[in-house]
C-alpha cells in the first residue's frame, strides 16, 4: 500500500483566522477517504489546497508521481462544492472541452466525454445548454468533467450536499463505483455519507485533525458498551435521575477507578450511560430504581455508535 | 518561445511547449464559440459597419438634412463645402474611438472577472493550463474581435466615401488602419488587465475607458513631449488618413512602446491572475 499523496502540517491563515491548521495526513493509492467536518471545519479550504486553487502558508503536499515541474494538477480530478460552467455549452462540450484542456486530443476528449456523459446520467441532456440544468444534472457533469482524463485523484467538495435523497443515492452509487477504479478524497458533514462509502475517515474541526484512521478501526476501538435509561416523566424519577447523574459525576471528578460508568448524560427524562462492565452497571441501575421506587419506562443495553463519537469529537 | 530549451528538465521540453500550445488554441477556440454564442461576433463589427456607413452618408447628406430642418428663414442658400474623402476617412476612425471603442469595452469587460464571479474559472483553472496560456488565448479572442471589427467598419467607410464623396487611395486607408487597430488592441489589453485585477466587470470597464480617455488626452495635451506614448496613436491615425505625414520617428517609437506595453501589461495580468488565486 502506497500513499498517493501525503498532506504535512498543512496551514492556511485568512489573516489572523487560521481556517485550516497543521493538518496532517496520507492518501493510500486505490482508498476512498472522507473529509469530515461541521460547517467552518475547514474542509472546502483543505480541498481547495489540494486542487491548487489556494496557496497554502505552509506546510507541503506530495504527490506521488507529480513530474519535476510540481504539475499535479493532471493527476485530480476536482468537484467543487457549487460547481459551475460556461453556461451556454452543452454539456457534452464542456466535458469535451475540459478534456482537452487536461491534454487529451479532441478525438480521445469526445471518446472519453461520451461514455462519462452515459455513465453519470446526463446523455439525454447533453446537447443541450448548460443553463438549462437542474442543480442535480449540475451535479453530475461537474463528476464527469472531473473524470475526463481519468484522474489518479478524485477530490470532491461536498458531492452529494446539494443533492435530494434520490439524487444523493444515485451518485452515491456511482462514487461507490468510481472508488473501484480511482483514489477518492471527499468532504461531507454527513457521517453517514462517509460511514457508506469510505475506507478511511479524517475528521477535522477548526482546522485540526480532531481523529483519523481506517473506519473499521476506529469503530472497534471506540466502542463502547451503553446503556440507554427511559424514565416516565413525573417529578420524582426526574429529581432521582437528575442526583443519580451528579453522583456519577463526582466520583468521575474524584477520580474514583472503581466507578463502572465512564460517562453520563442527560436528555430530559432519558439519560444514556457509557459503562465498563455492562452487567454489573445494569445491576446497579436496576437495584438503585427498584429501592427508590423509579417508573422505568425503558432500558436499553447497546454499543456507541460512530455517530456517538463524532458528535463528541466534533462537539467536545 | 525558445526560452524552455534551457531548462534542465527530463520531460522533453518541446513536447511540453506543443502540448501546452495545443491548450492554448483550445481556449481561444472556446473564446470565439462564446462570442458567436452570445452575438458578439455579430453585433460588435455590425456596430462598426454602421459607424463606418453613417460618416460618408449623413456628410453626403447634410445639405439636404439642413433644408429639411426648417429653421432657416426662406431662400437662404446652403453652401457647405464638400470634404475630402481622406478627411471623412478620419471622422470615421474618430466615430470608432468613441462608440465604437465603447461597443468593444462592453463587450469585452467581464472576460475574466465574468468567469471568476460566477466560479467557472474554479473548474477551469484546476486543469493543467498555465495562467499566462488563459490570458493569451483571451487576449487573442479578443484582439480578432476588435481588428475584424475595425476592418469590416472602416472597409465600408472607404466603400461609401468612394461612392458618395471621393476616392482615396486605398494604401492610406490601410496604414491608418494598422495604426488605429494598435490603438484599439491596446485598449482591449488594458481592459483585459483591468478584468484580470478588479473584481467587478462595470468597475473594469470603467477603469479602460478611464485609462483610454487619460492616455488620449495627455498626448494632445503635449504632443512634443508625449507624443511616442500609446495614447498618441489615435492622433497618428487620423493623421494619416487625412492624407497627412506624421514625423515617421516618434510614430515608430509610438508603436513600438506601445507593443512593448501590451506584452507587459499581459504578463501583468496572467501574474495577477495567479497570484489572486494564491490569495483568494
Ligand atoms: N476567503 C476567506 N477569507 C476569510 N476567511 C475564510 C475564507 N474562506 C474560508 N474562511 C474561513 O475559514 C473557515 C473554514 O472555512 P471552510 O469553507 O473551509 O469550511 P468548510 O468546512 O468547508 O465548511 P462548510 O461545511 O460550511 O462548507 C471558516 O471559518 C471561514 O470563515
Ligand atoms: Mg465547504
Amino acid at each position: 500500500m502506497t500513499a498517493l499523496l501525503e498532506v504535512k502540517d498543512l496551514t492556511k491563515a485568512f489573516g489572523t483566522v487560521k481556517a485550516v491548521d497543521g493538518i496532517h495526513f496520507t492518501i493510500a493509492e486505490g482508498h476512498c477517504v472522507a473529509l469530515l467536518g461541521p460547517n467552518g471545519a475547514g474542509k472546502t479550504t483543505t480541498i481547495r489546497m489540494i486542487a491548487g486553487l489556494l496557496k497554502q502558508t505552509s506546510g507541503q503536499m506530495v504527490f506521488k508521481g507529480a513530474g519535476n515541474r510540481g504539475e499535479h494538477r493532471e493527476l485530480i480530478g476536482y468537484l467543487p462544492q457549487t460547481p459551475s460552467f460556461h453556461n451556454w455549452m452543452t454539456g457534452f462540450e464542456f466535458v469535451v472541452y475540459a478534456g482537452q484542456l487536461c491534454g487529451l486530443t479532441s478525438a480521445e476528449a469526445k471518446k472519453s466525454a461520451k461514455e462519462l456523459v452515459e455513465r453519470v446520467g446526463i446523455a439525454g441532456a447533453a446537447k443541450r445548454r448548460i443553463g438549462s440544468y437542474s442543480g442535480g444534472m449540475k451535479q453530475r457533469l461537474g463528476l464527469a468533467q472531473a473524470l475526463v482524463h481519468r484522474p489518479k485523484l478524485l477530490v470532491m467538495d461536498e458531492p452529494v450536499s446539494a443533492l435530494d435523497p434520490i439524487g444523493r443515492r444515485e451518485v452515491l452509487d456511482l462514487l461507490r463505483e468510481l472508488k473501484r477504479e480511482t483514489t477518492v478524497l471527499f468532504s461531507t458533514h454527513v457521517l453517514h455519507d462517509a460511514e457508506a462509502l469510505c475506507d478511511d475517515v479524517i475528521i477535522i474541526r477548526e482546522g485540526k485533525v480532531a481523529l483519523q484512521g481506517a473506519i473499521e478501526t476506529i469503530r472497534d476501538e471506540r466502542r463502547k458498551p451503553i446503556i440507554n435509561l427511559q424514565l416516565e416523566n413525573d417529578e420524582s424519577s426526574r429529581q432521582w435521575l437528575a442526583l443519580f447523574i451528579q453522583t456519577i459525576r463526582d466520583e468521575k471528578r474524584l477520580a474514583n477507578q472503581l466507578s463502572l460508568f465512564e460517562t453520563a448524560e442527560q436528555h430530559e427524562g432519558a439519560a444514556s450511560f457509557a459503562v465498563k462492565d455492562v452487567d454489573a452497571a445494569r445491576q446497579l441501575l436496576i437495584g438503585e430504581m427498584a429501592r427508590n421506587q423509579i417508573k422505568i419506562s425503558k432500558l436499553e443495553v447497546g454499543h456507541s455508535s460512530l455517530e456517538d463519537l463524532f458528535m463528541k469529537v466534533v462537539g467536545e | 518561445m525558445k526560452g524552455a530549451a534551457n531548462t534542465s528538465n527530463k520531460l522533453d521540453p518541446t513536447s511540453f511547449m506543443t502540448s501546452s500550445f495545443i491548450r492554448y488554441l483550445v481556449m481561444v477556440q472556446k473564446e470565439l464559440l462564446e462570442q458567436a454564442r452570445s452575438y458578439k461576433l455579430l453585433w460588435v463589427p455590425l456596430v462598426f459597419v454602421l459607424l463606418g456607413i453613417m460618416q460618408p452618408v449623413s456628410t453626403y447628406y447634410m445639405p439636404v438634412i439642413l433644408e429639411h430642418a426648417g429653421s432657416l428663414p426662406e431662400g437662404t442658400v446652403i453652401d457647405i463645402p464638400m470634404p475630402l474623402g481622406a478627411e471623412v476617412l478620419a471622422q470615421t476612425l474618430q466615430q470608432f474611438g468613441t462608440l465604437g471603442m465603447l461597443v468593444l469595452v462592453l463587450a469585452c469587460m467581464g472576460t475574466v472577472s465574468g468567469e471568476r464571479l460566477s466560479g467557472v474559472s474554479a473548474i477551469i483553472l484546476v486543469k493543467p493550463i498555465s495562467a499566462s496560456a488563459y490570458i493569451s488565448s483571451k487576449w487573442t479572442s479578443m484582439l480578432l474581435l476588435a481588428w475584424g471589427s475595425l476592418a469590416a467598419g472602416y472597409l465600408a467607410s472607404w466603400y461609401y466615401t468612394g461612392l458618395l464623396i471621393g476616392e482615396t487611395p486605398i494604401v492610406q486607408a490601410y496604414e491608418s488602419m494598422l495604426v488605429y487597430g494598435l490603438w484599439l488592441s491596446a485598449v482591449m489589453t488594458i481592459t483585459l488587465l483591468f478584468s484580470t485585477w478588479l473584481r467587478s466587470s462595470a468597475a473594469a470597464a470603467f477603469a479602460a475607458l478611464g485609462g483610454a480617455l487619460m492616455l488620449t488626452l495627455l498626448a494632445s495635451l503635449f504632443p512634443k513631449q508625449l507624443g511616442w506614448t500609446p495614447g498618441a496613436l489615435s492622433g497618428f491615425a487620423y493623421q494619416l488618413a487625412a492624407a497627412g505625414t506624421p514625423d515617421s520617428s516618434t510614430l515608430s517609437a509610438a508603436v513600438v512602446v506601445t507593443i512593448v506595453c501590451m506584452l507587459g501589461s499581459i504578463s501583468l495580468a496572467a501574474l495577477q491572475l495567479r497570484k489572486s488565486l494564491a490569495a483568494e
